[in-house]
């Protein structure tokens, strides 16, 4: 009994480090910036249809919200109410919080008025969501408490511009919303592996075969051995091990960068096939922060002080 | 007795200021290991993960309130077996009747497929069933205004849903831009559309 206790406290003390050690923030900040640029482009996407989905005389009239929505949210129609300049408050928040995020000006405050715009057309109408907004709330949530003005951000560049010699590296930032995004990751994977291992289709080797079937989802033409019952098995027990190993492989550290170039892989080869918009682009942003930053021999973006 | 009771104060003052003390350091820690644990919980499926309703009843508030909530479920348990989509009938005043395939996104150009995927979500997920029934008047009624502002009248508009079974075979000539399985179709809602009233 007591060796496990041991083992035990060993974990959670190794976990409590891990967490708590700050950690470069070159990586956080550049996963800021391209997830900013991102938020961008989702923005973009979502811009013209925004008063059908979102207006009171769009598809949702608040009689027929009420009956989809799942309670209060902190959103922008706490304060609104169900009023349709609500839709310009959202663009203006999501414009001025991606722009932040992409290019580091006041990186939390920007990452709190992103949130704030996701979670509003969250709220606002549930049915026209995918994956991905899901990783733009999460994402800008956790940026908020994090320090990411360290790099990858305008006035630092311009402040170095002025500046004569060299500037020192940034300071070491706390990990844990570095920690907590990089978990979210594993959590994902993890967790859609899970739900697919329980499906009948996924075990037997022909759901990406029938997924390919579907119009809905397809995009650019696929090569013809892609539709073949061997490639079928092949891809849906890739997929299988793919997301199930994703979150313990990835914490090897011999086995990250190999990992993370699978993934990169994976979901480009999904981004050529399937029509999701910008989910498999939202997944990966989150592999920047598993990346290791070698020139400064600080910290590993994992394992802590090498 | 006065002195013992003062110890046993302060013994339990030093225990809750240790408390105090070791939140102040490892609130990072117990906060990451809580969002991981309600975020486990929140995504995974019931079946196999039994104190989901437990956890989820505590971590749920939070979790909506701040937007942190989450699923991960595409294509699973299994992927959908049947290829759908959703049309807009309109007849107008003189008799006409035009049709617009909603969410037939093979038929839309590669870029116009990747900017309306929320109206796949909208109308293959949720506005063809049944169950959503609440959303198809609107949904009718919104048709009506956007007709109306291009210069059409419409009289009447139906929403069509159509599907065709996939394959369990997984050949080539499944693909869906080349497949020739039939098409069914059902009309599950039509609406007689109110004159508008003159200004």
């Amino acid at each position: 009994m007591m060796p496990v206790i041991a083992a035990v406290v060993r974990a959670a003390s190794a976990f409590d480090r891990w967490v708590r050690e700050p950690v470069d923030p070159r990586p956080l900040a550049w996963f800021r910036s391209w997830f900013g640029f991102l938020t961008l482009v989702n923005l973009w996407m979502l811009w013209p249809d925004m008063p059908l989905w979102l207006s009171n005389d769009g598809v949702l009239p608040p009689e027929v919200h009420r009956q989809t929505v799942y309670g209060a949210g902190l959103t922008v129609y706490l304060l609104t109410g169900y009023a349709d300049a609500a839709i310009w408050v959202i663009r203006l928040l999501a414009l001025v919080g991606g722009l932040g995020l992409w290019l580091g000006i006041w990186p939390r405050c920007a990452a709190c008025c992103a949130w704030l715009a996701a979670t509003s057309y969250s709220w606002r109408n549930l049915l026209i969501l995918h994956s991905g907004d899901c990783l733009v709330r999460i994402g800008c949530f956790f940026l908020m408490f994090a320090r990411t003005d360290g790099a990858a951000s305008l006035p630092r560049w311009l402040g170095r511009r002025t500046e004569a010699g060299d500037r020192p590296p940034p300071a070491e930032v706390p990990a844990w919303p570095q920690r907590i995004l990089q978990l979210q990751l594993c959590i994902l994977y993890f967790v859609t592996g899970v739900w697919k291992a329980t499906g009948a289709t996924w075990r037997d080797g022909t759901a990406v075969g029938m997924v390919l079937q579907l119009g809905e989802f397809q995009r650019f033409p696929i090569p013809d051995f892609c539709m073949t019952p061997p490639a079928s098995r092949l891809f849906t027990y890739g997929t299988l091990a793919f997301e199930l190993g994703f979150p313990l492989l990835v914490w090897v550290p011999r086995l990250r960068l190999p990992v993370l170039a699978a993934g990169l892989a994976f979901h480009a080869g999904l981004d050529w096939t399937l029509n999701v918009q910008l989910f498999q682009w939202l997944i990966t942003s989150y592999y920047i922060l598993f990346l290791a930053t070698p020139a400064t021999g600080s910290r590993d973006p994992i394992q802590g002080r090498s | 007795m006065r002195s013992r009771m003062t110890r046993r104060h302060e013994r339990q003052g030093d225990a809750s200021s240790g408390v105090v003390t070791w939140m102040r350091v490892h609130w990072p820690t117990l906060l990451v290991a809580l969002y991981a644990v309600a975020a486990v919980s929140w995504t995974l499926p019931p079946e196999v993960f039994p104190p989901k309703p437990i956890l989820d009843r505590v971590a749920g508030g939070p979790l909506l309130f701040l937007g942190l909530w989450q699923s991960w479920d595409m294509f699973s348990p299994d992927p959908r077996t049947d290829d759908i989509c959703v049309e807009v009938v309109s007849v107008e005043r003189d008799g006409r009747r035009r049709a617009w395939m909603l969410t037939d996104m093979v038929a839309l150009d590669y870029v116009d497929r990747w900017r309306k995927d929320r109206w796949r979500k909208y109308c293959n997920d949720h506005l063809r069933l049944d169950a959503n029934r609440h959303l198809w008047q609107p949904f009718a009624a919104s048709c009506v205004r956007r007709l109306r502002a291009e210069g059409h009248d419409p009289v009447r508009i139906e929403l069509v849903r159509w599907w065709r079974p996939c394959d369990p075979a997984v050949r080539p000539e499944l693909r869906a831009d080349v497949r020739r399985t039939p098409w069914s179709s059902y009309t599950f809602f039509a609406v007689p559309v109110a004159q508008e009233t003159p200004r």
